[in-house]
């Protein structure tokens, strides 16, 4: 579980995060939705602490981040927005590595290194080096090293984002599975149709402030419209952020 | 203790293994090696300076009958042999088949009997280094023959031949063949000390400044890994590098001494495997301290370019403490040795020169290094931990 309490983030004169509070619970899938600079990465980043907040509490099962980031950390499992891989090593060599930098033995590592090759469907570039991975590709080995220790809460960073349908359905599938593990999954996207597919609550985010936040249909209440996406631009649009 | 030293081992290995298949890392670790064939020509060169005093000479001589006394006194002089110069001289000398001849006009003779100002002429294509030197010799020897006849032809007239020999300059040549050998030594320590400024360098950027840039650090952050440990590890693997390229360096420098004729050129060096290891040993924790600097450098850098150019300007650092040892060569006070590089040139010097074994000198020049080593480590580890640093400006 991850709860969020009243973060503030300012670089210079630009405040990026506003006052931002919500809760992801354990066994479900929360989307913090905006617009690009809205302040999700911001967000995301405090929830791993490579960000110190201004102001307000992040708190990772309980554990809080700016008093124990390690501690945070090791219940996390970051899918950060770079997807940046090292070029001389094979994708499997990636998830044995952050396998063992989770402190996973060398037998347990190579079994759920296994495990999600499989899931993720990396049979073919399992054992090839990364040099020339495809923008999926990477995304699915930096998956990988974000799971392999089983986290109990997820952070995935706009997940979907540039890769083809393919890919796209194992990220989706990938996500359900860990919801019905039980786990606290939190990803940003700016797609709406994304969101729609496979969360079970929407945080909107525009301008670094929450400006609404609820399940699918209570926000659909809320706002009188039918269309998630009409929900969206009229939210974002009545806070003054960008069209 | 135990759980950041494993991590430091699992960044170890990676980096190890990333620095292995990287052409860069392998390159930037040989480079040192393709310092020394030119220390090893510039010994030589020393080497046969030192021979060209007693070079043996052949001297091609055309008409030597004009004056047989010239060239018989040549004869009798050590080192020189006298042989019937080619019909073309000049011909001979442009193709290459003499370095030089000696010729002897025909009217030599008359003008010598007569004392007037004999000629000959040496035929020499002084584009050729070796025929020039030959020919130098030749040359300095005919004119010894000219003082030699001049003070005789004075003393017959009645007058001392210092009449005409106002000044003399006579030249004490004090270098000993220790110091000639020092002097071919001289930037063994400059080699080695590059050595490891060099060697580890790809890895100390690629694994910061290179890692930030291909969008990987942040991930690698977001695990529950304590800083000091990544740091750590990177740097290790750094080091390793370094330390190989070092004993490389010092393998093949001490197959060079040994199995080269320079001994028989007679360039005496009074160094062995003692001494190259000894070096090696006063260079190995200077490593620990330029890695450690090369890294902090690079993960202050803006991009993997900067921070490029910055670590190379690094290598300037140690041509500091190099001028200023040129003005005090053989003593040198305490506070040299806390000065990182200096103290290393110093105790190296000390090596070579054969000067008993310091400890304390040693643990001084050591430790400055490790606890720099360390401060800079510390400085990383907490870079690592800036928003600005690790998401870039």
């Amino acid at each position: 579980m991850i709860e969020i309490r009243g973060i503030c983030k300012r670089f210079g004169e630009i405040i990026a995060v506003d006052q931002v509070s919500f809760q992801a619970e354990n066994g479900s899938v929360t989307a913090l939705l905006g617009p690009n600079g809205a302040g999700k990465t911001t967000t995301l980043r405090t929830i791993y602490g490579l960000i110190q907040p201004d102001g307000g509490h992040v708190l990772v099962d309980g554990i809080d981040v700016a008093e124990d980031p390690s501690g945070a950390q090791a219940r996390l499992g970051v899918l950060s927005e770079s997807r940046g891989v090292y070029p001389r090593l094979t994708a499997r060599e990636h998830v044995r590595y952050f396998a063992n930098l989770q402190g996973l033995r060398r037998r347990e590592a190579d079994t759920r290194c296994s495990a999600l090759v499989d899931l993720l469907d990396m049979t073919d570039i399992a054992d090839r080096r990364a040099e020339g991975f495809s923008q999926g590709e990477r995304t699915k080995v930096a998956l990988a090293c974000a799971l392999v220790h089983g986290p109990q809460n997820v952070i995935l960073d706009e997940p979907t984002n540039g890769l083809d349908v393919m890919s796209t359905r194992a990220i989706r599938s990938m996500t359900r599975a860990l919801r019905e593990e039980g786990r606290c999954v939190v990803f940003s996207s700016h797609v709406m149709q994304e969101v729609a597919a496979v969360c079970d609550s929407i945080v909107i985010v525009s301008s670094g402030r929450v400006v609404a936040h609820g399940t699918p249909d209570e926000l659909r209440a809320a706002t009188g419209l039918e269309s998630l996406e009409d929900v969206f631009v009229a939210l974002t649009r009545s806070e003054g952020g960008p069209e | 203790m135990t759980r950041p030293l494993a991590l430091l081992g699992v960044v170890l290995r990676k980096e190890i293994l990333d620095g292995l298949r990287d052409r860069r890392s392998i390159i930037s670790a040989l480079v040192p090696l393709a310092l020394l064939p030119l220390m090893v020509f510039y010994m030589f060169q020393l080497a046969s300076d030192r021979m060209e005093r007693d070079r043996e000479i052949t001297v091609p001589v055309v008409g030597a009958e004009h004056a047989q006394a010239l060239i018989d006194w040549l004869a009798q002089q050590s080192g020189v042999e006298i042989m019937p110069g080619p019909s073309q001289p000049r011909r001979a000398v442009s193709e290459g088949s003499v370095k030089f001849v000696l010729v002897v006009p025909d009217d030599f003779g008359q003008r010598f009997a007569r004392s007037k100002t004999a000629e000959v002429q040496i035929v020499v294509d002084s584009s050729d280094e070796s025929a020039e030197r030959a020919a130098r010799r030749a040359r300095s020897l005919i004119q010894g023959y000219g003082q030699l006849i001049a003070s005789q032809r004075l003393i017959v007239r009645g007058v001392s031949p210092e009449v005409v020999r106002p000044v003399q300059v006579e030249t004490v040549d004090l270098e000993t063949e220790q110091e000639r050998a020092a002097k071919a030594l001289a930037f063994m320590p400059m080699l080695l000390v590059m050595t490891i400024f060099i060697g580890g360098l790809q890895i100390a950027i690629d694994s910061t400044a290179g890692e930030r840039e291909r969008g990987s650090l942040e991930r690698l952050l977001a695990n529950s890994v304590p800083r000091i440990s990544i740091v750590g590890g990177k740097w290790l693997a750094s080091v390793a590098f370094s330390w190989a390229s070092l004993a490389l360096t010092g393998v093949l420098l001490l197959l060079i001494l040994e199995r080269s004729p320079l001994r028989e050129m007679g360039l005496r060096l009074d160094i062995g495997p003692r001494e190259i290891a000894g070096i090696v040993l006063v260079v190995l924790p200077l490593a620990l301290l330029v890695t450690a600097l090369q890294m902090a450098v690079a993960t202050l850098a803006r991009s993997y370019k900067e921070a490029q150019s910055y670590v190379s300007f690094l290598m300037l650092l140690p041509v500091a403490p190099m001028v200023l040892m040129m003005d005090t060569p053989a003593e040198y006070a305490l506070w040299q040795l806390f000065v990182p590089v200096l103290g290393q040139f110093n105790l190296i010097n000390d090596l070579i020169e054969g000067a008993a074994f310091e400890p304390l000198s040693y643990a001084i020049a050591a430790s400055v290094a490790i606890a720099g080593a360390i401060g800079m480590l510390l400085l990383t580890a907490r870079l690592f931990r800036s928003e600005k640093i690790v998401f870039g400006r």
